[in-house]
């Protein structure tokens, strides 16, 4: 009982450091609010508070906690710990997507960029994963291979589209490419909150076999582990929900390769611990860069892109070198 | 216990199984030897249901494997890769416990008798010192008998190994052959073991299956084997024999 007991424990730690993330989130930002004038009745705070900032922090906090657990799930199905949304080019579907649409216009027509590069997302991801199959055996190499390539190929897209975009329309779409979350709705809180909510049950149901998976597919199956049918399910539900969340939030990297590493660095647990754990984790995380995107500079705000891949590439290079 | 039936496996265009038909019997240890390459390690793959043979079937306590679900089929078999490994750092107790994981309910978690029946497994394959060590900070040859100790911990029917015997020291491999057979003496079970030691395999085993080149090439009492004539035969391998204790060994020739 003693290991559910301190899982439990480590769970309770990061619900508190997210709550106070949250609290110092909307305590922060470019005007002042006092949270005590909002809660007496000040229409003014109640309105930066309530329609602005509150549903930034909360797209802030599911952003990253669907990006922590995708990527979580990418890892365990790939068996590779580089492994991410960002890798598998998931992103970079999404991102080809948005940019095409801008080249053609679309992009002043409110909720078009969302919706293509969700289209773009999956497009990818079904994509990578037909490229990486081979009969009725995918294989994790060819998958991360596949992505690398397709990834190639979206930035590709990408040059040529925004070559091809007018100037006036070129100023949203590079803000949306370095990821940002300004002007971001409750609907927009709604949708991730009820995908991350599915995808988390979802992927719990799938926890005892998933963590399986960390001694290879042929022992998994002699484990009782039908590895082809997890793996497709796992798939599927780690690319729709980054691609919501691409779609909401721009592109914002390193989230799903640190959290998932961070969190087995101070807790090596199997996939049913690091699950609710790395949710926490992608979270925190993300209200906290958000926060420093918005306060660091208050003339201008800085993409949370940028603040997560600053973040993450010294990480990164660090775990490349202990694995080589 | 398990008929194989014309059993086929193919990877592309190289066969590696080819119309296999054997009858694994209740309570025995049975050797599989064979050449590098003879198809022992795709056999025992097609037996612990982890690839199913392209044509040709194989049936488990009288049911066809295809039509055991998977968890079911695990709750009465155990497998040990020739290779195992774990691609995230993971301590022995935790690999051991894992041979449990058949049994648990779908959110469940393992519970004390779990960690109790995997600490039992992992001292009888002399690991009870490995418990809280990372299995990237072990030789190959304690690795294996983590491993192998987490195929016990689940109290299989029919266990099914790939060269347990490989990679681990002369003392190790003595006291692991006596395992094997006190395991199929203690709990009645089968075990199958892919094994290239031709004198441990013959000094313990019920049977020993020899493969070439994808099919069952003999099928021999132990004391068949421990023959000069057969082993080059089968294997080429030159050797004579000499009788210590009043049973032959094999000694290569020099």
């Amino acid at each position: 009982m003693t290991r559910e007991a301190a899982g439990f424990g480590a769970s309770l730690v990061l619900v508190l450091l997210l709550v106070i993330s949250f609290l110092i989130a909307i305590s922060y930002g470019a005007t002042s609010v006092s949270l005590r004038a909002a809660i007496g009745g000040d229409v003014t705070a109640r309105a930066i508070l309530f329609g602005i900032r509150i549903p930034r922090v909360a797209t802030a906090a599911l952003v990253g906690a669907i990006l922590a657990v995708a990527g979580l799930t990418f890892q365990t199905l790939l068996r590779n710990p580089l492994a991410d949304p960002f890798i598998l080019g998931v992103s970079g579907g999404a991102a080809a997507g948005a940019a095409v649409a801008t080249a053609l216009g679309w992009a002043r027509i409110t909720g078009v960029v969302p919706v293509v590069a969700f289209a773009g997302a999956l497009i990818a991801t079904a994509a990578v994963f037909l490229l990486a199959r081979r009969g009725s055996h995918t294989d994790p190499t060819r998958l991360l291979l596949s992505g690398l390539v397709l990834n190639a190929f979206f930035s590709a897209v990408i040059l040529m589209a925004f070559a091809l975009s007018r100037q006036s329309d070129l100023t949203a779409a590079l803000r949306w490419m370095m990821g940002t979350l300004f002007g971001v709705s409750w609907f927009d809180v709604t949708l991730l909150a009820v995908l991350l909510l599915a995808s988390m049950i979802a992927l719990a149901t799938m926890a005892n076999d998933l963590r399986l998976l960390v001694f290879g597919e042929e022992d998994a199956r002699s484990r009782g582990v039908e590895v082809e049918r997890i793996k497709l399910a796992g798939f599927v539900i780690a690319s729709v929900v980054t691609g919501a969340a691409v779609a909401v939030s721009g592109i914002i990297g390193f989230v799903g390769l640190l959290v998932p590493h961070l969190i087995r660095l101070i807790w090596r647990r199997d996939f049913r611990f690091l699950l609710p754990l790395c949710a926490l984790g992608g979270a925190i995380l993300l209200v906290l860069s958000d926060t420093l995107s918005r306060v660091i500079v208050t003339s201008a705000e800085l993409p949370i892109g940028a603040f997560t891949a600053l973040l993450g590439v010294p990480f990164f290079l660090s775990l490349l070198r202990r694995n080589s | 216990m398990l008929t194989v039936s014309r059993a086929r496996f193919a990877y592309g265009q190289r066969v590696a199984v080819r119309d296999v038909s054997i009858e694994i019997g209740e309570t025995a240890l049975i050797a599989l030897a064979g050449a590098n390459g003879s198809g022992k390690s795709t056999l025992l793959k097609l037996m612990a249901r982890v690839v199913t043979p392209q044509s040709g079937s194989l049936s488990f306590l009288g049911r066809p494997l295809r039509d055991w679900n998977a968890k079911g089929y695990a709750q009465q078999t155990g497998y040990l890769p020739q290779e195992p490994e774990s691609s995230f750092p993971m301590t022995a107790i935790d690999v051991v416990v894992t041979g449990r994981a058949p049994f648990l309910t779908r959110f469940g978690f393992e519970t004390e008798d779990d960690y109790r029946e995997a600490a039992a497994a992992l001292a009888l394959c002399d690991g009870s010192h490995l418990a809280g060590r990372y299995l990237d900070e072990m030789s190959g040859g304690e690795r294996k008998r983590v491993f192998l100790a987490r195929v016990l911990a689940g109290h299989p029917k029919l266990i099914l190994l790939d060269e347990p015997l490989a990679a681990l020291d002369i003392a190790h491999t003595q006291q692991f052959s006596k395992l094997l057979r006190e395991i199929v003496d203690r709990t009645r079970a089968t075990v199958v073991f892919a094994s290239h030691d031709l004198n441990w395999a013959a000094a313990y085993s019920d049977r020993i299956i020899v493969m070439d080149d994808g099919a069952i090439a003999a099928d021999l009492q132990p004391s068949q084997l421990m023959n000069p004539e057969i082993v080059r035969r089968h294997f080429g391998f030159e050797a004579g024999a000499v009788e210590v204790n009043g049973r032959p060994w094999l000694i290569p020739k020099t």
